[in-house]
């Protein structure tokens, strides 16, 4: 017999076996996610515009021009600002809201199922239930609050400008964010903490812990895993929400409340200038980047 | 050999009907057969589109097009109907989309990028003519025939539909942007029509102490483009040369209006206006606490429903004139075009004509909003607005209507500027008490920054 060929040795047909079974993942990763974020590359990296097919090669002129653009600075610190502002905010009122949910009372069912619409409502039919809600003349929020006398009438200079004044319109679409998303934290959590064992819970309490204790020593690190994907998703969904800032203010005034993604978006598609657009928007990522590898690091070291 | 004629911007005409000159001693037989037949086709198919009879091609076909949704409902209704009749005409199977003004430009590049989408395409506000004209069919020969037949194009037409010279998209109609003033109030402070923005001033600053503020938007949507644009070109400032290549706002007409504007808001308005959507001076007008807006005539109908006491005191005028006596009003121009790639090219231009014939109709029908770009369109008494004795002052429109880069054509360069909000920017941070020359620097800087890029 000659030599045996090294492809039919049995090493290698076990990494042909797993390689063949893993195929159907990689290609759908990479036609998923890898051809759009080679394309945003593509055309990050060229003069594209929405009415020119050509594009030429301009290497990371785009990214220059970012730089130069003093918007893109403001962009950038409102970007981080909603994003972890938002974060830390639906973390707080979703793990409120899930520990209020745990308990048992009457009509907990529905009250659950109630919570999921924010987040199930069309996105721009909420928002622009918001805009009236924060208008200038007409807010339910400032004629309750100077029914109450919290406030002065219409036209006082204490009514308060919800999309107006730069730090409350920042705070107004990072709230209507909040609304929109910390159900979706609390349904997370809820899940986590309705699959931590009861008898631990209850070792914990005869071991004399604190609520505090036991949610920080206990609760905490038995459904990390659940939290950081929560947060992966969560920061992922909000640092590149358009939708909000967009309807409701398009970013201003004076860049008040731009972020990367209206303001990718304002270049890229309603002024055509796609490489830039692509470029702006490509800002995200180191943005993303590190955050995503701390989170998932930490998930894998936690599962072994 | 083709059948082209030079027109007098130098460009070409494939339906031109003057008889192209030919050196008898260059055409052949068959040549002459070739320019004799051209010939007899361009004048065959210019007797058609004068009679408006549609060519028999179309019938059987269908045609795709997307419109926005109209600020006044009506028109819509009335549109699709018309739309639908035309189809049932020409036996061409018609499908109108209506979309969201805002979410047309995302729509064309998908389209584009696509290479397949609606047959008849619409831009509004935003005129993409000078960004897709690569890919969109030469109108010319449409243009020239309704130029003809209506008495020739608006000058401002010409920056919504042509690229250098060329007709690449049909320009519909334009809205106009108006003020919009409570007579009862400017009389409380013995004031008439106002005709000079330091008359608009003057009241504002007289009654936002009796709690008649006046408003005009400092934030991020269209309004707030039209209105400084319009402030701006009354002061004398001119966005770019009449190229449209260089900016030519860096001069002491921006300095002024900028000061201008600072005063009229700190004098005559409160800082609700930084918040601003389109539809809230409409509101601020209807609810009665506005003494005077710069508004499309949308406010004036929405306030005669929601409070005729208010609308009985509303009367509008064209524009207010700046410090020289100069009047410029900015308006948003409606265009069709067709894309190089529509299934159905010529029941698209066959549509556009029709339409444009009836314009009168669609002016009744839009409630005098949709103002003609066509000169013959403005004989009085013009449908609708002849008929209103408050909006007929508005029969003169043409005559000061511009549109945003002027006096330039509205360049890919310029429409960058615009949804950037660069201009709205500057006049914010003059209103919030920046220092004119530091906003210049910064707003010059960023438009010649956008200018470089087309340039390059």
């Amino acid at each position: 017999m000659g030599v045996q060929t090294w492809w039919r040795t049995p090493t290698a047909r076990r990494y042909l076996f797993g390689y063949t079974l893993l195929a159907p993942a990689v290609l759908y990763v990479s036609l998923l996610v890898g051809v759009p974020f080679a394309f945003s590359l593509y055309l990050s990296m060229s003069d594209a515009s929405v009415g020119n097919p050509v594009a030429r090669f301009v290497g990371l002129e785009n990214f220059k021009a970012a730089l130069e653009n003093a918007t893109f600075y403001t962009a950038v610190r409102n970007t981080l600002v909603f994003t972890v502002g938002a974060g830390i905010l639906k973390g707080l009122l979703g793990t409120t809201l899930a520990f209020l949910l745990l308990q048992p009372f009457k009509g907990r069912k529905v009250v659950r199922a109630l919570l999921v619409i924010p987040f199930t409502l069309p996105i721009a039919v909420s928002v622009l239930g918001w805009k009236w809600m924060f208008d200038s003349q007409f807010s339910v929020i400032n004629w309750a609050l100077s029914r109450l006398q919290l406030i002065g009438a219409y036209g006082s200079p204490d009514w308060p400008v919800w999309l107006g004044q730069p730090g409350l319109a920042l705070f107004s679409v990072m709230f209507v964010n909040v609304w929109r998303g910390f159900p979706f934290s609390a349904i997370v959590l809820l899940a986590g903490l309705t699959s931590v064992p009861p008898e631990i819970i209850d070792a914990a309490k005869v071991d004399g812990t604190t609520f505090m204790q036991r949610f920080r020593l206990v609760i905490v690190p038995m459904i990390a895993p659940i939290l950081f994907i929560g947060s992966a998703f969560d920061t992922v969904f909000t640092l590149s929400d358009l939708s909000i800032v967009y309807l409701l203010t398009n970013g201003g005034p004076d860049a008040a409340t731009e972020i990367l993604p209206t303001l990718a978006y304002n270049t890229g598609i309603r002024a055509g200038a796609l490489g830039r657009g692509a470029a702006i928007s490509l800002f995200l990522f180191p943005l993303l980047l590190p955050a995503m590898i701390l989170l998932l690091r930490t998930l894998r070291r936690r599962q072994y | 050999m083709s059948f082209q004629v030079s027109d007098n911007e130098g460009g070409t005409r494939m339906t031109d009907p003057r008889p192209a000159y030919v050196d008898p001693r260059t055409v052949g037989r068959r040549g002459f057969l070739k320019v004799a037949g051209a010939g007899v086709a361009s004048a065959s198919l210019l007797t058609m589109l004068d009679a408006r009879q549609a060519p028999a091609q179309i019938k059987g076909t269908s045609l795709r097009m997307l419109k926005w949704s109209h600020y006044v409902p009506a028109y819509d209704v009335w549109f699709d109907d018309f739309a639908k009749k035309w189809g049932e005409k020409t036996g061409v199977k018609v499908r109108v989309d209506h979309i969201p003004h805002l979410e047309l430009p995302a729509r064309y590049a998908a389209e584009f990028a696509a290479g397949a989408g609606h047959d008849l395409i619409y831009f509004v506000g935003q005129i993409l003519t000078g960004q897709y004209y690569r890919n969109l069919i030469d109108l010319s020969d449409v243009a020239d025939n309704l130029g003809k037949k209506y008495g020739g194009w608006l000058e401002s037409s010409k920056s919504a539909g042509q690229v250098g010279g060329t007709w690449f998209a049909i320009p519909d109609f334009f809205i106009s942007i108006p003020v919009l003033y409570r007579k009862d109030l400017f009389a409380s402070v013995g004031m008439g029509e106002p005709k000079t923005w330091d008359d608009l001033r003057n009241a504002a600053r007289q009654l936002k102490p009796k709690g008649h503020p006046t408003g005009m938007q400092f934030s991020h949507c269209n309004d707030a483009n039209h209105n400084w644009r319009a402030l701006m070109y009354c002061f004398g400032v001119k966005e770019t040369d009449p190229s449209g290549q260089n900016i030519a706002l860096d001069g002491k007409e921006m300095r002024e209006s900028l000061r201008f504007a600072k005063a009229l808001y700190d004098e005559g308005m409160t800082p609700e206006v930084f918040s601003w959507d389109d539809a809230s001076d409409n509101r601020f007008l209807a609810s009665g606490v506005g003494s005077w807006i710069h508004d499309a005539i949308s406010a004036f109908h929405s306030t005669r429903i929601t409070n005729p006491k208010v609308f009985a005191d509303t009367f509008c005028i064209p524009e207010v004139a700046g410090p020289a006596g100069l009047k410029w009003n900015v308006g948003e121009p409606n265009v069709w075009a067709i894309w190089k790639f529509s299934k159905n090219i010529p029941a698209a231009k066959e549509f556009i004509q029709h339409i444009a014939d009836n314009q009168k109709e669609a002016m009744e029908a839009s409630l005098g909003y949709n103002m003609p770009f066509l000169k013959e369109q403005y004989k009085k008494p013009m449908p609708y607005l002849g008929k209103d004795a408050k909006l007929s002052t508005l029969q003169d429109q043409e005559k000061i209507n511009a549109f945003f880069g002027h006096p330039g054509p509205m360049t890919p360069a310029a429409q960058e500027v615009l949804t950037t909000f660069i201009i709205p920017d500057m006049f914010t941070r003059v209103a919030r008490g920046a220092d004119i020359e530091d906003t210049m620097k910064w707003g010059v800087g960023e438009i010649r920054r956008i200018y470089a890029k087309h340039k390059g």
